[in-house]
């Protein structure tokens, strides 16, 4: 049975039952869906051995293939398979240990992210210190019984449920800029920590305000030398090659889909049969993307394909989300107890262009990495 | 290192060394004597190596807006050989006889005819050998690129036209994507080494940003054209999107280095103009990218 049939397989026979209901639940803007029992699955995924694919088998995961990695996520994805509330773990939190992490840090850590039963969240971003987050202002000190956190971190997504959170905060007096952090490991059930939603502009509530006041964590919990983390945080980009990117264009082809039927169902498809045959090729595009990048023999890597793939489909998904409004005309404009999928779509894609990297600032690192262009400021 | 990166590195280092872009704007027959027998470059579709290897011929290529008959010429030898139509694959194959291409049926603007002795004519549905024809050299807006007026004779049924046409669209992507590629690059020289304000241009964020635009819509095109190169059975989808996928770069990406240049790439002596020009030639023939995207969605079944 080759790699793709064994993912296949196993989500026939465990994506039912108790877990039936997770089918295409979860996601932008549907966060908040069956979060008890997608946590239960998350476990389920790591008693199957499907979290940490692309892990070396030293430090328990599967080594696979990138081949055999885009299977799994294009066959996750094809079967339903509910967003991910382990994903912050898997793919930021674990790397960033396996690369930069103690021996220690890595035996008390993985095991938990490959089962599934510890989950993450990223702190990085705070109010004054978004595009540029080497203006962070959380500050972390030193003290007999550990590091003392105090500040405040914003965008955290799924904060409300992480039992840890990797925090960039500044640890070394009169330092500045991107000298004198590290990246700090903080248990997230504690009094010094307290997590409020922020209510988006759908309504809907997923992402959190998380204040620290005198937050306590481990002395051994700094990742990377102190006072190194910047080049930790900015490590794990390097790292970053889009694997996850083929899954993420099975659910955006069901969502072009959705507006292509409804254009064709409503009667609208000759008024925007230009801007759907648009969208259609920018989806092939984006596959194209993303089966070169990912495609060893292709020509040399440029160092930019995680910056390039960002502006090319975070634009693509925005402007389908207008686009499906304008199919559905001007009853998409009422709301009926909750937001429909294309409302969420439409809703939600605004802020595609602006997470893990703003296009403004994706655009900045293209202009200096691939081609040496001098930054505009010393 | 594979095969197919020492052939690209041996056509680019060939052509850097032998060909500007300014000496493009005449034929040159022992040029194409050097690329066929020194090079061997005609002789890929008889070695039986995957069209994937001509189109990184034709990346080179473009990257000089070559002025030779070798992209018409290595699509019909890839036709001629696929469809087992054999006279002219030994002349094709050692540049003896070059060819051009009439896949849309139309005579009164044929690339590369005058000088040809072979022409592919798309005759309905049917792909036809002509020998006998006559051909006028025409004044082209862009001067790389030579059209004629042609008159034929009926030819010779070999097959159905559109797979050729589909060669055709990946050959003119590949092209289309060396040339977008070499122009940006030029483009981003200039904005390192010219200084307006005491500091170089490149440094203004209103510029990086649009360079970065450009690599994205060039990154995008390449990996289009890469992909089509390599389909089998998707090939019909493939083909026509990454014509107009690629065309489309190229025009957006040539259109904005005259910008990006300021006065300097509005003269003549800049080859600004010539990629300028040529973007729009490919841009126009064999298919504007609007119809070429509908025909790829239609063909997909959407």
């Amino acid at each position: 049975m080759t790699f793709r049939e064994q993912v296949r397989t196993w989500l026939a026979a465990h994506l039912v039952g108790e877990f039936a209901p997770l089918v295409g639940t979860g996601g932008p803007g549907r966060e908040h869906e069956h979060v008890g029992l997608r946590t239960a699955w998350e476990q389920e995924l790591g008693r199957g051995g499907w979290i940490g694919l692309g892990w070396p088998t030293e430090v328990g995961g599967r080594g696979a293939s990138i081949e055999d990695q885009v299977a799994f996520h294009e066959e996750y994805a094809q079967a339903g398979g509910p967003a991910r509330i382990g994903h912050i773990g898997e793919q930021l939190a674990g790397p960033t240990l396996i690369a930069f992490g103690s021996q220690e840090q890595q035996d008390r850590f993985l095991p938990g992210i490959l089962a599934g039963t510890e989950l993450w969240c990223q702190g990085y971003s705070e109010p004054g210190a978004g595009s540029d987050l080497a203006a962070v202002r959380t500050r972390a000190v030193l003290q007999d019984d550990g590091w003392h956190v105090t500040g405040q971190k914003v965008w955290t997504s799924l904060a409300h449920l992480a039992d840890w959170c990797f925090v960039i905060a500044r640890t070394e007096d009169g330092s500045e800029r991107h000298r004198g952090l590290s990246f700090l490991l903080v248990p997230m059930d504690q009094p010094g920590i307290e997590v409020r939603p922020i209510v988006q502009l759908t309504g809907t509530s997923e992402f959190n305000e998380v204040f620290f006041d005198d937050a306590l964590t481990g002395a051994d919990n700094v990742v990377g030398a102190r006072g190194d983390g910047w080049r930790v945080a900015m490590g794990l980009l390097a790292f970053e090659r889009g694997i996850s990117t083929l899954g993420q264009q099975v659910g955006f082809t069901r969502e072009y889909d959705e507006v292509l039927e409804l254009a064709r169902r409503n009667g609208t498809f000759p008024d925007f049969e230009d801007q759907l045959v648009d969208a259609w090729a920018g989806l092939q595009v984006l596959k194209h993307q993303a089966l070169r990048t990912l495609d060893s023999d292709a020509a040399a890597s440029t160092g930019v394909e995680a910056n390039v793939n960002k502006l090319l489909w975070a634009p693509w998904h925005q402007q389908l989300g207008e686009l499906a409004m304008a199919v559905a005309g001007p009853a998409a404009l009422l709301v009926d107890r909750e937001l429909t999928p294309l409302q969420n779509l439409f809703l939600f894609t605004r802020s595609d262009t602006i997470y893990g990297g703003s296009n403004e600032v994706q655009r900045n690192v293209i202009a200096e990495r691939r081609w040496k262009l001098p930054r505009d400021r010393p | 290192m594979s095969d197919l990166d020492d052939l690209r590195a041996a056509t680019r280092a060939f052509l850097s060394a032998q060909v500007s872009v300014r000496s493009q704007l005449h034929d040159d027959p022992a040029l194409w004597k050097r690329l066929t027998t020194e090079l061997g470059l005609m002789s890929l579709p008889a070695e039986g190596v995957p069209f994937a290897w001509a189109c990184a011929v034709l990346e080179e290529t473009g990257r000089v807006l070559l002025r030779a008959p070798y992209l018409s010429s290595v699509v019909a030898a890839t036709a001629l050989q696929q469809l087992g139509d054999t006279p002219h694959l030994a002349g094709l194959a050692d540049g003896s006889v070059t060819a051009a291409l009439a896949l849309d049926g139309r005579l009164d603007q044929v690339v590369d005819a005058a000088g040809a002795s072979l022409l592919l004519l798309a005759d309905g549905d049917d792909l036809t050998v002509v020998e006998d024809f006559t051909a006028t050299p025409l004044e082209p807006l862009d001067p790389t690129r030579p059209q004629a007026r042609v008159e034929a004779r009926p030819g010779r049924v070999i097959g159905t036209a559109h797979h050729a046409r589909d060669l055709l669209h990946v050959a003119l992507a590949a092209e289309s994507v060396g040339a977008a590629q070499r122009v940006l690059e030029l483009t981003v020289e200039h904005l390192l080494v010219r200084e307006q304000f005491g500091r170089p241009l490149g440094s203004f964020q209103a510029l990086r940003h649009r360079i970065a635009d450009l690599t994205v819509a060039v990154e995008a095109a390449t990996s289009s054209a890469w992909y089509a190169a390599r389909a089998t059975d998707d090939l019909p989808v493939a083909a026509p999107l990454a014509k107009a996928v690629a065309a489309d770069a190229f025009v957006q990406v040539a259109g904005d280095s005259i910008q990006l240049h300021g006065g300097i790439g509005f003269t003549w002596e800049h080859n600004a103009h010539l990629y300028f020009k040529r973007a729009w030639t490919t841009a126009l023939m064999h298919g504007d990218s609007r119809s070429l995207r509908r025909l790829a969605f239609q063909r997909a079944g959407r």
